[in-house]
């Protein structure tokens, strides 16, 4: 009997008591790591950071080292004259020989497959209303032909639509550049050089090629008409817009090796006009490495960072051992510093 | 503690009002009250070294509040170390409230149960009303309720210093994130000859906010929690953050913002130079804007995702899912947005799956520039926790080393100011023991 009254006086009890049941969420328990930044954990966490990057520096710098790499600026001495106007003229004519010879030496042993790129300087494919000047609806089918109200200007020739219209594809790359060794033509695999999602999708194989470069202006080179534009593969790569104003673009595979001090010449039809910008025109040769192309400077950098890194934890190793200081010194609580007023 | 006692209790006013004369007695009373306060003024400014306590009733209130007086009654409430007004009616408890917030333009906070605390609830910046024997007017009328008196001493100290940090750390880190992401467009854009062109695909961009750095935000403002509640309760000093504002001063403001820019020239410069001009894969594949926009983008969910895992000191499962769930995702967003067909992908079609996931400079590249954007930050922290300790970063070395129950560092870091204060917590408390030790 009492203990059924006090069971029923406890219950009582609960029943009126108003308070939330604890949860951890609500309650703002829930576990949680706390890291603190404390000594060891600092100089473990640089010392990590040197220990890792430096490796992966000089692999990167190993791995660029063994990239050989041939860049030849032609565009200054494939060109007759010195007056700009001059220049201008033999540039934009269609009668004049624009060919040029080169020679290059190879200075290392160079694997297949060696790319060959052309690399501008000073264009900027990345300018706004240049990349809006084309039409993807266009290029991937033909039922879309009529869409190029994002070409302007190159919209249509005497009210027939341009196919591929807009600016881009206006201003196509057109030097050509043929190799030969020792009198032996080397051949350039220009099959593969445009990413194939590209060319699976984005450009059409229904597609053909009208009233390309037909207006007064011609800003680049012509397409065979004949070819759909899934096969076009040099403006393929030229519609992949650039990122910064000196770039190179992918022209082709030689599949051949090259021993170190060959000679190789090159025969360049110089067609494209750079000289009214002032942009400059290259010609790159380069094997590449399982992080591409030659570029010393990352792993120069993962070196640089990865040797401050370890500066640091020396530094810092002095510091704790010089002047050791429990952290928990109230002298340097800010209000206690400046004890006539507020602090900051 | 000595005490200033203002009433109307004196013989003469007695005598006054037994004659009933309205006008004499009033004038009498005004007289007294100011006689009162101004000996009251000069007993504090005498000796200020001692705290004192102000005691005045109702009746001599209504004098003290009035025009010519209440500046003087002012001056020597808040010289005073207490203030206890009694027998007030509902309207003076409004006006005295009013008087404290616009004679010392600061933050007022009233704490009342019953329907006659209404009027000061609501005056007052902060209103508390106490829910429970005397109704729910009070609870109606304010901003904060709760149930019991003793509750407010975790609400401030706890609550309010957590709050604080937490807006004050979202705020900073908002403007810090936005500003690393500005600047890596800014920068682009210098390399464009300024035609407006942005280095990202639009989505990336419009979603930037929205999606991929919305979430650990959130999470930031509201679980984040630098010191524990013990603590907060333990070392109360750890208030004065909030009132002096340390923690969202100019400087601090200036600094993240400067740390976001930093931060940006380094996402930049490292991710353009590493992989332009030449090739970035075996393949002999250039790295044009497809490529190095969702680098760049890469790099910079990555670096301002794990600068907010350094820069907060509590990291709970919510906190983990949003952060780490958050570059997760921008990864399935990548791919999911690149399976779209080109028409709604542009840019962004096949990027992930074609180009960047199976190049070991993508991976290398994003490892290094992350690492290296976080290396200034990191480095000032340390410094500063070496150097420069804010009183929270002590308590927090103080919870981590166990040292919480030590006599001695809880004495150093409950040490009050070094000057000598009157007013306040410190005071009452300075009293309080005063009166323990006799």
């Amino acid at each position: 009997m009492s203990s059924g009254g006090t069971n029923g006086a406890s219950q009582a009890s609960k029943k009126n008591s108003k308070k939330p049941k604890y949860s951890r969420f609500t309650q703002q328990d829930l576990p949680a790591c706390k890291p603190i930044l404390t000594p060891g954990w600092v100089i473990t966490a640089f010392l990590s950071i040197g220990l890792v990057f430096i490796p992966i520096g000089l692999a990167s710098l190993f791995a660029s080292e063994h990239v050989v790499e041939i860049v030849d600026r032609y565009d200054e001495d494939c060109i007759p004259s010195n007056s700009a106007s001059e220049r201008l003229t033999y540039i934009q004519s269609t009668e004049t020989n624009k060919t040029c010879i080169r020679n290059l030496i190879v200075p290392k042993k160079m694997k297949q497959p060696i790319y060959v790129y052309y690399q501008l300087d000073n264009f900027y494919q990345n300018h706004r209303r240049y990349v809006k000047s084309r039409s993807d609806l266009q290029l991937r089918s033909k039922e879309y032909e009529r869409d190029t109200k994002t070409c302007e200007p190159e919209r249509a020739h005497e009210n027939e639509p341009i196919v591929p219209c807009g600016l881009v594809a206006w201003s196509l790359f057109n030097d050509t550049y043929g190799f030969s060794l020792n009198n032996k033509i080397l051949q350039v695999n220009k099959k593969d050089i445009a990413w194939k999602s590209d060319k699976e999708h984005k450009f059409g194989s229904e597609v053909y090629p009208k009233n390309f470069q037909k207006g007064p202006l011609i800003g680049g080179g012509k397409l065979n008409e004949s070819q759909p534009l899934s096969e076009q593969e040099d403006l393929i790569v030229w519609m992949r817009t650039a990122a910064l104003p000196t770039f190179r673009k992918l022209y082709g595979k030689i599949e051949d090796d090259l021993e170190a001090n060959e000679k190789i010449t090159v025969v360049i039809q110089n067609n494209y006009n750079t000289y009214s910008f002032g942009g400059n025109k290259n010609l790159v040769l380069s094997t590449t490495s399982w992080i591409g192309g030659k570029n010393d400077f990352l792993g120069k950098a993962y070196i640089a960072v990865g040797g401050f890194c370890l500066f640091i934890v020396i530094g810092f190793i002095l510091m704790y051992v010089i002047k050791p200081r429990p952290l928990g010194d109230p002298a340097f609580l800010s209000w206690n510093q400046n004890p006539d007023g507020h602090l900051n | 503690m000595n005490q200033i006692i203002i009433n109307l209790e004196t013989p003469e006013i007695k005598v006054l009002e037994k004659v009933g004369e309205k006008d004499a007695i009033a004038k009498a009373s005004k007289e007294s009250v100011f006689r009162q306060i101004s000996e009251g003024k000069a007993q504090f400014t005498a000796s200020s070294s001692k705290a004192f306590a102000l005691i005045i009733d109702g009746k001599s209130l209504q004098y003290a509040l009035d025009d010519d007086m209440k500046k003087l009654f002012l001056e020597l409430a808040l010289g005073c170390a207490s203030v206890i007004c009694c027998r007030s009616s509902p309207k003076q408890k409004a006006l005295v409230t009013r008087l404290v917030k616009a004679g010392t333009r600061k933050t007022t906070l009233a704490i009342g149960d019953g329907a006659n605390d209404v009027g000061m609830l609501q005056e007052a910046d902060i209103g508390i009303g106490i829910s429970g024997v005397e109704g729910m007017q009070a609870v109606m009328s304010s901003d904060i309720a709760i149930a019991q008196f003793r509750f407010l001493d975790r609400l401030l100290l706890v609550h309010g210093h957590w709050c604080y940090r937490r807006i004050s750390s979202m705020i900073c880190y908002f403007f810090y994130k936005n500003m690393t992401f500005g600047f890596t467009v800014f920068l682009y854009e210098a390399h464009t000859s300024f035609s407006a062109k942005p280095a990202y695909n639009d989505w990336f961009l419009s979603l930037y906010n929205v999606v991929f750095t919305s979430l650990p935000v959130i999470a930031l403002g509201i679980f984040d929690q630098d010191v524990s509640a013990r603590f907060c309760l333990k070392f109360p000093l750890l208030y004065q953050e909030g009132v002096q504002n340390v923690l969202f001063s100019w400087r601090r403001i200036i600094g993240w913002m400067f740390n976001g820019l930093c931060s940006a020239i380094i996402i930049f410069f490292l991710c353009t130079n590493a992989l332009d001009p030449q090739a970035f894969n075996k393949d002999g594949k250039i790295a044009e804007f497809q490529i190095l926009g969702a680098t760049m983008y890469t790099c910079l969910l990555w670096v301002v995702n794990c600068q907010m895992a350094l820069a907060v000191g509590y990291l709970n499962v919510v906190q983990h899912i949003c952060i780490w769930g958050g570059i997760g995702f921008w990864y399935l967003f990548l791919l999911a947005y690149g399976a779209m067909p080109p028409k709604i992908s542009t840019t962004a079609y096949k990027v992930f799956v074609e180009g960047l996931a199976l190049a070991p400079s993508f991976w290398v590249v994003t490892f290094f520039v992350v690492i290296s954007a976080l290396i200034p930050y990191f480095l000032y922290n340390a410094i500063q926790r070496r150097f420069f300790p804010t009183y929270h970063g002590m308590l927090q070395w103080i919870g981590h080393e166990g040292l919480s129950d030590d006599p001695k560092y809880c004495k150093m870091l409950n040490q009050r100011s070094i000057r000598s204060i009157t007013v306040g917590f410190t005071a009452l408390s300075l009293g309080k023991n005063q009166r323990w030790e006799s």
